[in-house]
């Protein structure tokens, strides 16, 4: 098998206490493919999801991407994988307030040094591709719970990261909303190849996706 | 400036602007503290201005004269050589020597005379005359001051051109005292100069030197510096050859150290307030860090480094310092105008014809580098009071953060 996108061995995360949020999990993850991650609350999902993404460090174990290690020793190094490697949505959207849909959608690009013409350009043609052409003036207290995270999924994909990881994406949604959130993930992964690694509780909601990775008390369980 | 940080000032405003009310409070701290600094150090400059131009109109500023120095326990004449070297300083127009003695008339009006060379009378002292002229070089005429001249004429009946006698008491090897007589010619009087020379007679060197006079080499050095920018150049330049300058230049150095204190006590008050303007910020940033815990969290997710989070933080900080700066200066000279307006008309009123050059000059005077200054300290001291507020927030936990709910 040719190396895959994300990687992670023995991946452990261990809290003061004795309580073991992951457990020596590994998983492997290709390039362009869509999985969903199941299972109760507390069984490890969302840790998983934060240590893969750099925002947490694991007690034992590693993540490789692209076949090379993650060093989460390295601050820089790890501020450089979020910045290019991915991009994150999560439950409760996310947005900055004070920042209209486009800005928000071009926030990450700041941080990349990117000039100002080319995010701008860059979010209005995604907030197009999600279907938020039209209110990319629009503040998020202006926009449904639908839309603003049809903004943050905008906002994960502007740094054209590989990976995109999505935290209960529709946790806050009605169902026909969360749908249509999923629905647009599917198209995004077709369309434009990012890998996406999405957590869930809802398992209708799970089909949508190529595989579907189970987790109990921090361990994959199929 | 790069763009990336005018961004992050453009986003400042935006976040400011989100806690109007709070904002507002802090700015007004701000302006407060450097209102009053800058009203206090305006008023000082201006009291300080003020004293010092009344020392330049009222005195000849320009004139130095170098007397005898110390230097340890030794002391230093005034003898051709210093003399020479305090000529050729940089920033002198004109010297002379200088040669000192006490005489009496015979209406027992004591004199004192300075025996000058007849050029450096006129190069260096400037005299113009309310009667009469100059002394020439040899001779036995002599100048006298403003006020001496009226004295001679009221008590004694001196004039321009009658022969005046001077009497020099002396002692002889036995101790006996024995008086000497010398006739001198007054050929002119000078008008009022204000300073010590309006007392004195002056006459020819060679001729005070032929009195007796001098005979411990010169009394001191007469010095006409070049413009009152030069003088305290000057000033130091005779410190360096070891002689001792004397001046109405002392007055505006008296008057400078005074008035550094006065500004540096009144300003150390008004700094206090400025601090307390500084805390605010501390606290409205500390408040505002903790309340946007959640939006440093994703902006750490989404790739802000610590470094970024602390800027960002750091440049709201600059903006409130750069806009209560600015409404501080404005007070401030809101203040110098309404003192400058009111408050020399009430001085003169309470206090009368004393203060009344008052009326039409500047009490408080606010100057471009005090304005800067107001400004840069209130940025300077915001950014200081915002290190810890960023620095903390540039600490937090990304997951933390974003799990907090604020």
């Amino acid at each position: 098998m040719s190396i895959p996108l994300l990687e992670t061995r023995a991946l452990s995360r261990h809290y003061p206490g004795g309580v073991r949020a992951l457990d020596e999990v590994d998983l492997r993850i290709g390039k362009g493919e869509f999985v969903a991650i199941v299972g109760r609350s507390g069984s490890g999902k969302s840790t998983f999801l934060n240590i893969v993404g750099g925002l947490d460090a694991p007690s034992g174990g590693s993540v490789s991407i692209h076949g090379r290690m993650l060093d989460y020793s390295d601050r820089r190094a790890l501020i450089a994988f979020r910045r290019q490697m991915v991009g994150f949505v999560f439950q409760q959207f996310n947005l900055i307030p004070s920042l209209t849909a486009s800005e928000n959608v071009e926030y990450p690009l700041l941080f990349n040094y990117r000039p100002p013409a080319e995010r701008q350009e860059k979010a209005r043609q995604l907030l197009a591709m999600v279907g938020l052409g039209d209110r990319a003036s629009h503040y998020p207290g202006q926009l449904s719970g639908g839309e603003q995270q049809r903004v943050a999924i905008a906002r994960a994909l502007v740094a054209d990261s590989p990976l995109i990881l999505a935290d209960e994406p529709t946790g806050n949604l009605d169902s026909q909303t969360s749908e249509g959130i999923f629905s647009l993930l599917q198209r995004l992964n077709r369309e434009r190849q990012v890998t996406l690694l999405v957590v869930t509780h809802e398992r209708e909601l799970a089909s949508y996706a190529d595989r579907t990775v189970e987790m109990r008390d921090g361990r994959v369980v199929a | 400036m790069n763009s990336r940080l005018a961004e992050f000032f453009q986003l400042a405003v935006r976040q400011l602007f989100r806690r109007k009310f709070r904002v507002i409070l802090t700015i007004a701290g701000i302006a407060i503290g450097v209102a009053a600094l800058v009203g206090t150090v305006a008023l000082g400059e201006g009291i300080r201005t003020q004293a010092v131009d009344a020392i330049r109109t009222q005195s000849d500023l320009t004139l130095i004269e170098a007397l005898p120095g110390a230097q340890g326990n030794i002391l230093q004449l005034v003898t051709p050589t210093r003399a020479a070297a305090a000529g050729a300083l940089p920033g002198v127009k004109a010297s002379a020597p200088v040669v000192r003695g006490t005489f009496a008339t015979r209406g027992q009006t004591y004199v004192q005379v300075v025996g000058v060379p007849a050029d450096g009378l006129e190069d260096v002292l400037h005299p113009t005359y309310l009667r009469g002229s100059g002394f020439l070089s040899g001779s036995n005429e002599v100048v006298l001051g403003a006020a001496l001249g009226e004295k001679l004429q009221r008590y004694e009946g001196v004039r321009i051109g009658d022969p005046l006698i001077l009497i020099r008491r002396s002692y002889d090897a036995q101790g006996r005292p024995f008086d000497e007589e010398t006739t001198v010619i007054p050929v002119g009087v000078m008008e009022e100069r204000g300073d010590a020379f309006d007392q004195v007679l002056l006459m020819d060197l060679d001729l005070a030197i032929g009195l007796g006079e001098g005979e411990s080499g010169y009394s001191g050095l007469l010095i006409r510096a070049e413009g009152p920018d030069r003088v305290f150049s000057v000033a130091e330049g005779v410190r360096g050859i070891g002689l001792s300058p004397r001046g109405s230049f002392e007055q505006i150095e008296a008057v400078n150290r005074m008035m550094d204190m006065v500004v540096i006590f009144l300003g150390i008050f008004a700094g206090l307030s400025l601090l307390v303007g500084g805390l605010m910020i501390a606290s409205t940033m500390i408040t505002s860090v903790y309340e946007r815990t959640r939006e440093i969290g994703i902006a750490m997710a989404v790739g802000a480094s610590e470094g970024d989070v602390m800027e960002m933080i750091l440049a709201e900080c600059a903006v409130l310092g750069f806009i209560g700066g600015m409404a501080g200066d404005l007070l401030g000279v809101l203040f110098a105008t309404v003192l400058n307006a009111l408050g020399g008309p009430f001085l003169a009123s309470r206090f009368g014809d004393a203060f009344a050059g008052l009326l039409d000059t500047e009490i408080a005077l606010v100057t471009w580098p005090l304005l800067t200054a107001g400004l840069l300290l209130a940025v300077g001291l915001s950014l200081l009071a915002g290190l810890y507020p960023a620095w903390k927030a540039s600490r937090l936990n990304p997951v933390e953060a974003i799990r907090s709910g604020r």
